[in-house]
């Protein structure tokens, strides 16, 4: 079990892009939502279990099994919420009123903010999801469908028109591979510093080499 | 070696019908095949040596002589998937070829072969990438050199900053997204966009847009076998 006092860090997460509010709170249920997705990223979900999830969150087993199913539920139910959070912090930046590379560039921005923000967090999601057997790919696939629908939405009627079908999840996926690749390398926090790059890769297949470019070069000097 | 129980032949070890090596080959590829077939079912975190035993049809004994343990199986059958399609690779370019002509083909021809095994599309884009990241940098390490000197030995050098890296990833997501969702079937609509992903870091944009036409309007590619 790793040191107290991370432990109590983990617990009460803060910052501007910290967790969810209902995963800060103090109820039982988010208190094991907290703790699972600690525990799950400190020791791996397989190793995980139901007793360390307990001693993290300070929850007696009963009050657990009233809440959950098993220990796969707990994560499941943990993962969703984080999911959620992510696209509304994705969602409220593409939001914003611009030019519609500028608020992809946003988005790309929120969504590397929002995993730099908790590498727990972070792993949790995109890493050890995998683990929980046959359901993580329906999950995968559903949370990876309502980011490129999110993107698809705000694309203007007169807008970039791509040639290539999947444009838009060529765009999320190249933000989603980047990240996770750089959470399994725990190198999460370096995540923002990726913004330029991945701009170019996301913008190319709409804009061309010229304006995705220029995008790039924006998104870098926001950066400095 | 010595207490080897030959299974089904009748022959013994001291009178083999068949060479020893050939009965050894066909128990490995049997196995290798149930763990693709119980990772494309169950995924690998939920599959059991049970599972892989009892798909292969050999016994507990046997699975552990060949490999000593689940983790081991997997990236023996991970080395045979990349094995497989790195043959298809080269066996689909011809010497007239241009780059990004050969890059399309060999794309064409790997994800046809993943079009017809989808349970090693699965596995290669899903479970391999989750079960040891590392993978990821052995894909490109196969991937990028041999790009690279496509590129080079026509004269032309890396363009823009699209990472060929990352381009790999991408392909890798959108077919496992395709099989998760459940269209493994037709993987091969995705071929227009990984033709694209996979010229454009050498090729740049607008050839990787040319090359990703004449993938579509070639479409199902004929080289599928």
């Amino acid at each position: 079990m790793s040191a107290p006092e991370d432990l109590r860090k983990w617990r009460l997460p803060r910052g501007r892009h910290g967790l969810p509010r209902e995963l800060v709170t103090r109820s039982q249920r988010e208190r094991l939502l907290a703790a699972v997705v600690r525990v799950t990223a400190a020791r791996g979900y397989e190793a995980t279990t139901v007793a360390d999830i307990l001693e993290e969150a300070g929850v007696g087993r009963e009050s657990f099994y009233e809440l959950f199913a098993d220990k796969r539920d707990c994560m499941l139910a943990a993962h969703a919420i984080l999911v959620e959070d992510l696209e509304a912090k994705v969602r409220a930046a593409y939001a914003q009123a611009g030019p519609w590379q500028e608020r992809v560039t946003s988005a790309l921005a929120a969504a590397l903010e929002w995993f730099a923000s908790d590498p727990a967090a972070a792993r949790f999601t995109v890493v050890e999801l995998a683990a929980v057997g046959p359901v993580s790919r329906a999950r995968f696939q559903d949370a990876f469908a309502r980011f490129v629908a999110l993107i698809d939405e705000g694309m203007e009627d007169n807008g970039a028109a791509p040639e290539l079908a999947q444009a838009t999840s060529l765009g999320v996926g190249a933000a989603l591979a980047r990240i996770y690749e750089e959470v399994v390398l725990d190198r999460a926090a370096e995540l923002p510093s990726l913004l330029p790059d991945l701009t170019y890769e996301a913008l190319v297949p709409f804009l061309g080499e010229e304006a995705a470019s220029a995008e790039r070069n924006r998104a870098a000097a926001i950066g400095r | 070696m010595q207490k080897h129980q030959s299974s089904g032949s009748g022959s013994s070890v001291l009178s083999p019908t068949v060479p020893i090596d050939i009965g050894e080959t066909s128990q490995r590829q049997r196995i290798i095949e149930a763990m693709i077939d119980s990772c494309a079912e169950k995924t690998y975190a939920a599959t059991t040596i049970t599972d892989i035993v009892s798909h292969a049809r050999i016994s507990r004994t046997t699975f552990y002589k060949r490999f000593g343990d689940k983790r081991a199986c997997f990236a023996a059958t991970v080395s045979f998937c990349l094995d497989e399609l790195q043959e298809v690779a080269r066996d689909a370019r011809s010497p007239a070829d241009s780059p990004p002509e050969a890059v399309r083909r060999a794309t064409a021809a790997i994800l046809a072969r993943m079009a017809a095994k989808p349970a090693m599309a699965q596995l290669l884009t899903g479970d391999a990438v989750s079960v040891d990241p590392g993978v990821a940098l052995r894909y490109r390490k196969i991937l990028i050199p041999a790009l690279e000197g496509l590129w080079e030995s026509a004269g032309a050098h890396k363009n823009g900053y699209i990472d060929p890296g990352l381009a790999f990833s991408r392909a890798q997501l959108l077919v496992f997204n395709q099989t998760a969702a459940g269209r493994s079937d037709d993987l091969l609509a995705l071929l227009p966009d990984i033709v694209y992903l996979a010229v454009a870091p050498f090729g740049g944009h607008e050839e990787a847009l040319a090359q990703a036409r004449l993938a579509q309007s070639n479409g199902r590619p004929a080289d599928e076998r």
